[in-house]
């Protein structure tokens, strides 16, 4: 206990003298940026997925065209799960002699268990926010009803054989889906009111939708139960694993966030690394003396590690309040774009900012602390009597221990984890030879340099080995703050790509062929921007290679759900747009009986090129063999199918055409104008998804951008405290040469020359070692397409060299404006 | 028989002493065979020229450095036999030291700097010993002082009270006056040989100091590393 508090009494000296000032503020960095993000990151997380359950009105649905036995319900009882239960099928109203194909949906009371229905009973202005559905003889409909059957709210309206009232007009519906019954104009009714209108038959087309809530370890133990009962039929949806809607964006968004703590923890690492070391070398004589006074190797080391951990542990307190207080000031920013109900802050997360403190502090302090406990007593007498340095493998292993450990709870992939730390310290050693080889060439050059020049290359050449550390780790911060930047920029580009402005937010089927002109002329007409007509045959798939697909697919897979029921298929000349063939050849114009199939399909079929796969189309069959495999982005908003033909191999069979068009908010009206002149094409409005889609993307537009912002503050702020920690050499240096007669100017030339060469090599290493990660990222964890990007070539060392130049500057500065002898008395 | 009763009572033994450091020419001997026998409450001066291993001597008298071959015995314990946790509680009950360059730590105050030795022994009383002990060396008005805002001669004043605070049985001092003039050395000389008097401390003194060698009641000659 003497030990500690004899400990104590040194780190409250030292903290009094200014000796930890860099320390604890990399430490209060580190572990400020993993608490903020982890703890903001943790909260969009589970905030994004309080609104995917919102967009399912429920945490769990499980869909199936029949009711689901007694026994489900009373488990879901017994696990104290909400339930709600909802109908919808298709049916058509008649109404002051205007025909109208709805999609009825009859919910239960308790509908919707997550979530919200928006309704109104004149216009927008009266819009309110309700969490039921219609009471038992009322009628909530689209607005797009009304007008289709000129009625008004308060007018009595017929469902089969039931007379309902229109009560209010539904402007939002949580759980609305892209499919045919969401997506025709809605009728809500109460479940009550279902049996009564009698147009549920047996043999109806109708999808039942049972939806559940409630705690996660019940939601998840009653899904475990399930999935076994489950049959071809019906299927469960997750919002922690299906996630409708978010698609692969909240995916992404997660690992962005992920890489982000990851990038702010490796930088802070190495400011502490840095801060360490000088810390260390600063404390050579201490620890000499200490040794002299009988102070045991243990001791010395046990002093050290107890003046750490609690540095550490107030520093990472310091740091998770920050955490907390920063991110609850970025949903602050974030409020209007953030559904109004963030989830609460968790401990877990908070805990999280604190462990990595620590294990971050220890990870990067600890090999330079183990140099303090074998320093010789004799260095009393003889002070250039060193230490010998840590063994590059502990330092180097240890830190990467902790990025490789943080890497993996990010990734929870073993493999690519350790393929990222391989790969990482093969550039190291290979870019730190590289380095170590350019400084021994450069040496050739000191003759012709002139005097500045001169010095400056001979402060880097002097302790070739630190400076090679040096540029390594301001590399690593450089590369560290490339990543965050790049990556968040081609994310975006990305998304926006996918979603632009005028992304088609209308599709329209079934447009026969005779129709097929008229109806392009008639959006021409309007100005209206479509995509590309597909025919479209409907046909299934019985056979590949005379095999009959049910003894291949296997149960639940994709493959197993396309072949129980009719595809879409079509025919082009030319390789849709946003699509990329994976492996095999496109057709050439004449060649018929070939088939190109989608990538996943393909390989849950588990077809391959030049496999014959057979179709039942109406009362026939036909076949096709397989020449290539689409890799197909099935989130543009354009029609997309599994099987495309080549032109002619369909030819014969009844088709129409699909397509899909913008339609501004301003230009709605059309819409009526438009079913009324062609009353058999069928028009899918998805443009309150896309905006609810959209919604989300700027969402986490805003959140990735703050992310960001905070991942180059931390970077610049540590890069400042880096070059801090490795001044005291040169400060000296500096006096002494002062003392010599060298002039205030001179001085300073030299110093920026040595900082800004500094600062441009290790931006040239920075953009080399970016290259090869952003690269393997791209390829392996975000699936986008990697480009070289000329601009970082230029922008990065330039860069560099700017700020470690002005950091440098900064620090010697003193060197410069003081008397060299209070420079010398004070090292 | 009058060796034999020295040599149990001696504080200080060495048998055959030698240092030997490689070096690109061969190694190089900077001690040979040193016997040397050291009584409780003497003091000794070590003189020689500059390289005749008068530091190393006393390097390895005090246990920080190891010597190539020989050994060294204090008050009865082998410090030869002893690994470097051995030698540092031999330190710590022992020994005191004074160097040339007064090794004060520059983030402690002159108080924290004197009460260090003590807080590591564990001493409660630490900080009441060194006050007296700093007010005895004269500076109780500088005790919240940092090294860098004294003198060199109180800096060295800081390291007398540090040395003499744990009441050591021996006392090595390396140049104590190297860094200091005449006048301030004088000073620190006197005071040191008045606090070794009051506390019958034995003293080992490297200097090149004809005059502070004088003062010391035996003088050991160091030439090209052996005694002369």
């Amino acid at each position: 206990m003497s030990r500690f508090n004899l400990a104590m009494r040194l780190l409250a000296r030292d903290g009094r003298s200014g000796e930890l000032t860099i320390l604890v503020l990399a430490l209060i960095i580190a572990v400020t940026s993993s608490t903020a993000i982890s703890l903001f990151g943790d909260r969009l997380q589970r905030t994004m997925t309080n609104q995917a359950a919102e967009f399912m009105a429920a945490d769990l649905v499980i869909t199936s065209p029949h009711k689901l036995p007694p026994i489900w319900h009373e488990k879901a009882r017994g696990l104290q799960l909400s339930e709600a239960k909802t109908a919808e099928f298709s049916s058509v109203l008649i109404e002051n002699d205007e025909l109208l194909l709805a999609g009825i949906k009859a919910v239960s009371t308790t509908y919707p268990l997550r979530g919200y229905i928006k309704i109104t009973d004149s216009d927008y202005q009266h819009e309110q926010t309700i969490h039921h559905g219609p009471t038992t003889g009322e009628a909530w409909v689209e607005k797009r009803v009304l007008s289709a059957l000129k009625l008004n709210v308060g007018d009595p309206l017929i469902v089969g054989e039931k007379q309902l009232k229109i009560s209010q007009i539904i402007t939002y519906e949580p759980d609305k889906r892209a499919d045919l019954y969401s997506l025709s104009p809605r009728v809500m009714i109460n479940q009550e009111d279902l049996l009564a209108t009698q147009v549920l038959q047996p043999g109806s087309h109708v999808h039942h939708f049972f939806q559940f809530s409630g705690d996660l370890n019940a939601l998840t133990q009653f899904k475990r139960w399930a999935k076994p009962l489950l049959n071809p039929s019906q299927r469960i949806m997750d919002v922690h694993e299906d996630r409708p809607q978010l698609g692969t964006a909240l995916d992404r968004a997660e690992r962005y966030l992920g890489l982000s703590s990851i990038v702010v923890i490796l930088i802070s690492g190495v400011a502490i690394a840095m801060a360490t070391r000088r810390y260390t070398e600063r404390h050579f004589n201490t620890s000499a003396m200490l040794r002299c006074l009988g102070c045991k190797q243990r001791e010395i080391l046990w002093l050290y590690l107890y003046q750490f951990l609690v540095l550490g542990t107030l520093a990472s307190l310091i740091g998770c309040l920050l955490g907390w207080v920063a991110q609850e000031y970025l949903f602050h920013l974030l409020r209007n774009l953030l559904p109004q109900h963030v989830a609460n802050p968790s401990l877990i997360a908070v805990m999280f900012g604190f462990i990595t403190g620590i294990v971050v502090l220890f990870g990067f302090a600890l090999p330079p602390i183990l140099r303090l406990k074998r320093v010789s007593p004799l260095r009393v007498l003889r002070r250039e009597l060193a230490p010998l340095p840590t063994s590059a493998w502990l330092v180097y292993g240890l830190a990467m221990s902790v990025i490789a450990v943080l890497i993996w709870r990010y990734t929870q992939d073993l493999k690519m984890t350790a393929t990222i730390i391989g790969v990482g310290f093969l550039l190291v050693v290979v870019l730190g030879g590289l380095i170590y080889a350019f400084f021994q060439l450069s040496r050739k050059l000191l003759p012709h340099l002139n005097l500045s020049w001169r010095f400056a290359l001979q402060g880097l050449l002097r302790n070739s080995r630190a400076s090679v550390s040096q540029i390594l780790a301001f590399s690593i911060t450089l590369v560290a703050m490339i990543l965050s930047f790049t990556v968040r920029t081609d994310l975006l580009d990305n998304w926006q790509q996918q979603l632009p402005e005028h992304a088609p937010n209308h599709f329209a089927l079934n447009i026969f062929p005779g129709q097929l002109e008229e109806f392009q002329q008639n959006l021409e007409q309007n100005q209206i921007t479509g995509s590309q007509f597909y025919p479209v045959v409907r046909g299934r798939l019985v056979k590949i290679n005379d095999v009959g697909v049910q003894q291949i697919v296997s149960k639940e897979s994709q493959g197993e759900r396309a072949t129980h029921r009719d595809l879409s298929l079509t025919w082009t000349n030319q390789i849709p747009e946003d699509t990329k063939l994976v492996a095999g050849k496109w057709w050439q114009p004449k060649e018929i009986g070939l088939v190109s199939i989608e990538q996943k399909l393909a390989e849950s079929l588990k077809v391959q090129l030049g496999d014959v796969l057979t179709f039942t189309i109406g009362s026939q069959q036909m076949q096709a063999t397989i020449t290539s495999i689409r890799k197909v982005q099935w989130d543009t908003m354009k029609p997309n199918f599994y099987m495309i033909f080549s032109p002619g191999t369909l030819d014969g069979y009844a088709h129409t055409f699909i397509t899909s068009f913008f339609l501004p908010d301003t230009q709605k009206t059309l819409l009526n104008t438009l079913v009324k002149s062609f009353p058999s094409i069928t028009v899918l409005e998805v443009d309150l998804i896309l905006k609810q889609f959209k919604t989300i993307l700027s969402q986490l537009t805003q959140a990735i951008n703050y992310l960001l912002y905070f991942a180059l503050l931390a970077g610049f702020t540590v890069l400042f405290a880096a070059v801090f920690s490795t001044l005291d050499a040169r400060i000296y240096d500096g006096a002494i040469m002062r003392t010599l007669g060298a002039n205030r100017k001179f001085l300073s030339t030299t110093h920026i020359l040595e900082f800004t060469l500094l600062g441009f090599i290790s931006g040239l290493i920075a953009v080399i070692i970016s290259e090869v990660i952003i690269f393997a990222l791209y390829t392996y964890v975000l699936k986008m397409d990697f480009q070289m990007n000329i601009e970082l070539w230029m922008v990065i060392p330039l860069t560099g060299a700017f700020f470690v130049g002005i950091s440098g500057f900064w620090g010697v500065r003193k060197v410069v404006r003081q008397s060299p002898n209070t420079v010398l008395r004070n090292i | 028989m009058q060796t034999q009763a020295n040599q149990l009572n001696a504080i200080i033994q060495t048998e055959n002493l030698s240092k030997t450091v490689p070096t690109s020419e061969g190694p190089l001997h900077i001690l040979s065979s040193v016997e040397l026998i050291i009584n409780p409450g003497e003091s000794i001066a070590i003189i020689g020229a500059s390289g005749s291993g008068k530091s190393t001597l006393l390097s390895l008298l005090a246990g920080l450095d190891t010597p190539s071959t020989g050994s060294i015995m204090i008050k009865g314990h082998s410090l030869t036999e002893m690994n470097e946790d051995g030698r540092a509680d031999i330190r710590n009950q022992y020994i005191g030291f004074v160097f040339q360059s007064f090794q004060l730590l520059p983030g402690l105050t002159a108080l924290e700097n004197v009460m260090l030795p003590l807080e590591l022994a564990g001493d409660k009383l630490a900080k009441k010993s060194a006050r007296a002990l700093l007010d005895r060396v004269g500076l109780i008005k500088r005790l919240t002082h940092y090294p860098n805002q004294l003198s060199g001669g109180e800096q060295q004043r800081v390291a007398l009270a540090r040395a003499f605070v744990t009441e050591p049985t021996i006392l090595f001092a390396d140049e104590p006056t190297g860094n200091l003039d005449s006048n301030t050395g004088e000073h620190i000389i006197d005071l040191l040989f008045q606090l070794n008097q009051e506390q019958q401390t034995t003293l080992v003194l490297v200097t090149h100091d004809p005059a502070l060698a004088s003062r010391c009641g035996r003088t050991i000659k160091l030439e090209a590393g052996e005694i002369v």
